[in-house]
């Protein structure tokens, strides 16, 4: 703590602040290139020169780089003297020996820093006249394209997806003026954050290869603030759209959430509401009509049906909607549900409920700051930026932990690795308990292989010891026993402990305050049983669903109409009846609640050329023709939770006070049973670009792992199974034909499977599974 | 068997180095020195093996090769004479020494000469003053030299093999 002075301005600074961070928290402007407040000062691009005074009078003053000076009490800069001014100018001239003049065709300009600092300090003129120096460059995947001869080499590339999000596949080559960023060879990079190389590239080296293909000056952007559809975590965005089609996703700044990033499928997932599929056009049955035909049949079916009418909400539709589609059922007496898999509701219902007792889930700042954590399940492909966080974590000592049955990107830093089937996770975590408690608790749990005690008592003492411990489920591939036992170990681990879950949809945790219990199980059993005739859908997908989508579909036969509600063409969409296409998320405001229970606001950033309606107001209008006085969402949210206030758009979110959920620990239904389940379990194989809607993403596509059924190495010798081998599997919905890949990140006994294959299967994460032999 | 030579070359390096490299990653300069007196240089399959064996990415080892002046990404002759053109050396005619060895070579700096005997690089300063205009043989240092004197040396390097 303490003041300098800045060009006769008092400046307060913190202790360890440089002078250039003192002065842009000052919102005085110094010029730079490779500072970033997340990867800290370099001293490479020698922009930040400023002027200091001596503190001997008899001495001059002398120019130094500003972000590798610290800031003193009664420290005298001048950012405006002559000498730091024609450092500055030189040091931009010289950069741009070699950059190329092709602000003109560069994706960059317009929000290019190096061309706003050379008219901000550069000289007016070019005055070398030789030749420039060009590189070849390279292919980096769909995502992000390469243009080295742009380069000022800040470095900032390197720091980022090396130092700060430890990735291994780009690097800085060469030496002098030959300095090169780019892979060893041509090939996409693998790390789930490599578009943020577009954000953080100061100029157009590194450009977004998705907005490429459909490039608008970025001045002629619409934008607003923005909340990532696309997992639980609520990123904040700033999407960009043009002659009513949305181009591309950056980041916004939140202080303790996404902070200056988001992941590859919060930035590319985008496309999926561009996506050739997509429903525009309502449809009644197989004929393309208008809006209001459309309308006007729903509402003959449902008054045909009148209290055989039910809703099926979505964990990926806003609160609003979801909250108006549960008003309108009341209004017609029918049932409310928001999943498609009642697994996974009372799984979810567990988690909120576990989150809300132990008084609230870590930001994702809090994550970074956690020194010990212990992670189930595979966190990247559920919520990225929770995994960049821990990454944060572990660069500054953390240890992390990671219980897990299938591929995890984080295993690679994990202190421990418990890779078991996924029935065992929950022994593991109650022994772990145990261990953590020095005091045996629960003697029902049975005693896990003899051959993890040792990697569990580790566990226990880092994170005994820990003064921040955070653990982190996901929710989508744990039971509710896992759950409870991970409440049980956070308690044991007292107040410090911070608990977490990855849930499985941006609204997730809204949703499920709104889903009554046991809502899923029975509304499937009603339909069954011929009690609902008519089923509205909004955004949700049960035809689709893993594990219980055959039985969807077998109910769906009992249905007379369905209708859907949807921005994607999903099995379910495809299914209806009555087809209303609603407007994406860029194209709506809304709020989502994050798995933090932080309400966050929405704008509607751009309208399409044909404007679609959003879900509340098809529900509103769809009220109107059935003649039902439905009150606005704000009205019904205002209801629902005491003292609601909708949280504006470009605010921090507030936090959504609910009456707390209770844990269910009832039985659930599961899928059809086949009459020879098998010896192996399933475990979902993820990856960062998994979720319904980035699956319309073409981009982030191209990066999908191959379909293949991953088992363990030493499980496939005993099983006298080879590496790509083919092998037959067989669920209850039906049998696959895949390759066989080994891979040591797999559970003994354990097959991990793709979202796409488990559907196809009909089987979920932790499910038995048949496999033979193809001879 | 290219692949079985590197392997065990590799494999032998990699063996005595525990002792002076007890951190695998460190022994990645010996191993790219250990490919590249095997085969001249050190090809793409050389930065595999050695990210392979060091258990660094291959883009890590790059990064690495590619710092280094004295290990070579692009097949070099079989002898490489690396002239200073530093400040003194520069002063001494180094400059001169350089054109003198392209012209005798008939090819530009960095290539081999079209029999295959040498490489002429240029070379920051060798430490080499007292001798300038000076240049590093496979690593033996010669001079002063001057464009007689290089003429020779070529020549004998052509005759040597």
């Amino acid at each position: 703590m303490g003041t300098m002075r800045i060009d006769g301005h008092d400046i307060p600074f913190q202790e360890n602040d440089n002078i250039l961070k003192a002065a842009l928290a000052a919102n005085i402007e110094i010029p730079y290139f490779c500072y970033h407040a997340a990867l800290g000062s370099l001293g490479a691009c020698r922009l930040c020169a400023v002027e200091v005074a001596s503190v001997d009078p008899t001495q001059s003053p002398r120019v130094v780089m500003s972000c590798l000076e610290f800031a003193r009490d009664g420290l005298n800069v001048s950012v405006s003297a002559a000498a730091a001014r024609q450092v500055r100018q030189r040091v931009i001239e010289f950069l741009m020996i070699n950059h190329p003049h092709d602000c003109p065709v560069c994706d960059e300009g317009g929000e290019c820093h190096l061309q706003e600092m050379t008219v901000a300090c550069g000289p007016p003129y070019r005055r070398y006249r030789g030749r420039k120096r060009t590189f070849t460059n390279q292919y980096l995947g769909p995502l992000v394209h390469h243009e080295m001869n742009r380069c000022i080499t800040c470095y900032r590339c390197t720091r980022f997806y090396q130092d700060y999000a430890l990735g291994d596949d780009l690097g800085s080559m060469r030496l002098r003026n030959e300095v090169y960023f780019g892979r060893f060879q041509d090939g996409p990079l693998t790390s789930p954050f490599a578009g943020n190389l577009v954000e953080i590239c100061p100029t157009g080296v590194f450009t977004d290869a998705v907005f490429r293909q459909h490039f608008a000056r970025v001045w002629d952007l619409e934008t607003a603030p923005s909340i990532c559809p696309h997992c639980s975590v609520g990123c904040n965005t700033l999407p960009g759209a043009r002659d009513g089609t949305l181009r591309r996703m950056r980041n916004r700044f939140h202080p303790e959430l996404n902070r200056w990033f988001i992941c590859d499928r919060g930035r590319y997932g985008h496309q999926y509401s561009e996506h050739i599929d997509r429903p525009l056009t309502p449809r009644v049955r197989d004929e393309k009509v208008s809006y209001r035909e459309a309308l006007a049949a729903a509402a003959e079916q449902i008054k045909a049906a009148r209290d055989k009418t039910s809703g099926l909400g979505s964990t990926r539709e806003d609160l609003e909607s979801n909250a108006m589609l549960q008003t309108l059922l009341n209004k017609l007496s029918g049932r409310f549900a928001t999943f498609s898999d009642p697994q996974i509701e009372t799984a979810t219902v567990a988690a909120v409920a576990a989150l809300q007792s132990s008084g609230g889930a870590p930001s994702l700042a809090e994550i970074e700051q956690a020194d010990a954590a212990l992670v189930v399940g595979d966190l990247t492909a559920h919520a990225p930026m929770m995994d960049l966080a821990l990454r944060q974590a572990y660069r500054a000592g953390a240890k992390l932990a990671i219980l897990h049955s299938g591929p995890s990107l984080l295993a690679r830093f994990a202190a421990t690795t418990l890779t078991v089937p996924p029935q065992e996770i929950s022994a593991h975590l109650l022994r772990l308990h145990e261990q953590a408690t020095a005091a045996p608790t629960a003697p029902t749990a049975p005693a896990p292989s003899n051959k993890h005690e040792k990697e569990l008592a580790d566990i226990a003492v880092y994170l005994t010891a820990a003064q921040r411990p955070v653990l982190i489920g996901v929710s989508e591939t744990m039971a509710v026993p896992e759950i409870a036992a991970m409440v049980q170990l956070a308690t044991a681990l007292g107040s410090r402990a911070k608990l977490a879950y990855a849930l499985p949809g941006a609204n997730t945790y809204g949703t499920i305050l709104l889903t009554p219990t046991t809502s899923t199980t029975a509304m499937l059993e009603a339909i069954e049983s011929g009690q609902i005739q008519t089923l509205i859908v909004i955004g949700n997908d049960p035809l689709g669903d893993a594990r219980l989508g055959t039985r969807w579909r077998a109910a769906r036969r009992h249905l007379s109409t369905l209708i859907v509600l949807d921005c994607v063409a999903t099995a379910t969409a495809e299914a209806a009846d009555i087809l209303l296409p609603v407007a994406a998320w860029a194209e709506r405001g809304g709020t989502f609640v994050n798995y933090e229970g932080r309400a966050q606001g929405f704008a509607p950033v751009f309208q399409r050329t044909e404007p679609l309606p959003n879900t509340v107001e098809v529900l509103a209008d769809l009220a109107h023709c059935l003649e039902l006085a439905l009150p606005d969402a704000a009205a019904v949210l205002s209801n629902l939770f005491p003292g609601y206030q909708a949280p504006l758009p470009g605010t921090l979110g507030s936090a959504l006070s609910a009456p707390p959920l209770t844990m269910q620990t009832g039985t659930t239904i599961g899928p059809a049973s086949s009459a020879h389940p098998g010896h192996w379990q399933v475990a979902l194989a993820s990856w960062y670009g998994d979720d319904p809607l980035a699956s319309y993403a073409p981009a982030l596509m191209e990066l999908a792992p191959a379909a293949a059924a991953l088992i363990h190495p030493t499980a496939a010798f005993k099983e006298g199974i080879e590496d790509k081998k083919q092998v037959r599997l067989r669920g209850p919905a039906g049998t696959v034909v895949l390759p066989v890949q080994l891979n040591n990140d797999v559970a003994a006994g354990t097959i991990a499977l793709s979202r796409v294959t488990l559907t196809q299967l009909g089987v979920g994460h932790g499910d038995l599974l048949e496999l033979e032999h193809i001879s | 068997m290219n692949d079985k030579l590197d392997r065990q070359t590799l494999q032998k390096h990699l063996a005595q180095l525990p002792l002076t490299h007890p951190e695998r990653r460190a022994a990645v300069v010996p191993l790219m020195q250990s490919l590249q007196a095997e085969r001249g240089h050190l090809d793409d399959r050389g930065v595999e093996e050695v990210a392979q064996v060091t258990g660094l990415s291959t883009t890590e080892v790059e990064e690495l090769a590619t710092f280094y002046s004295l290990i070579y990404r692009h097949p070099a002759g079989r002898h490489v004479l690396r002239v200073c053109d530093s400040l003194c050396c520069s002063l001494q005619g180094a400059d001169r020494l350089l054109q003198a060895a392209e012209q005798y070579s008939g090819v530009s700096l960095g290539k081999i000469s079209p029999d295959g005997a040498f490489s002429i690089l240029p070379s920051i300063c060798l430490g080499l003053c007292d001798q300038a205009p000076a240049a590093l043989l496979d690593g033996e240092a010669v001079g002063p030299l001057n464009e007689a004197a290089l003429q020779v040396l070529l020549r004998r390097l052509q005759e040597v093999d």
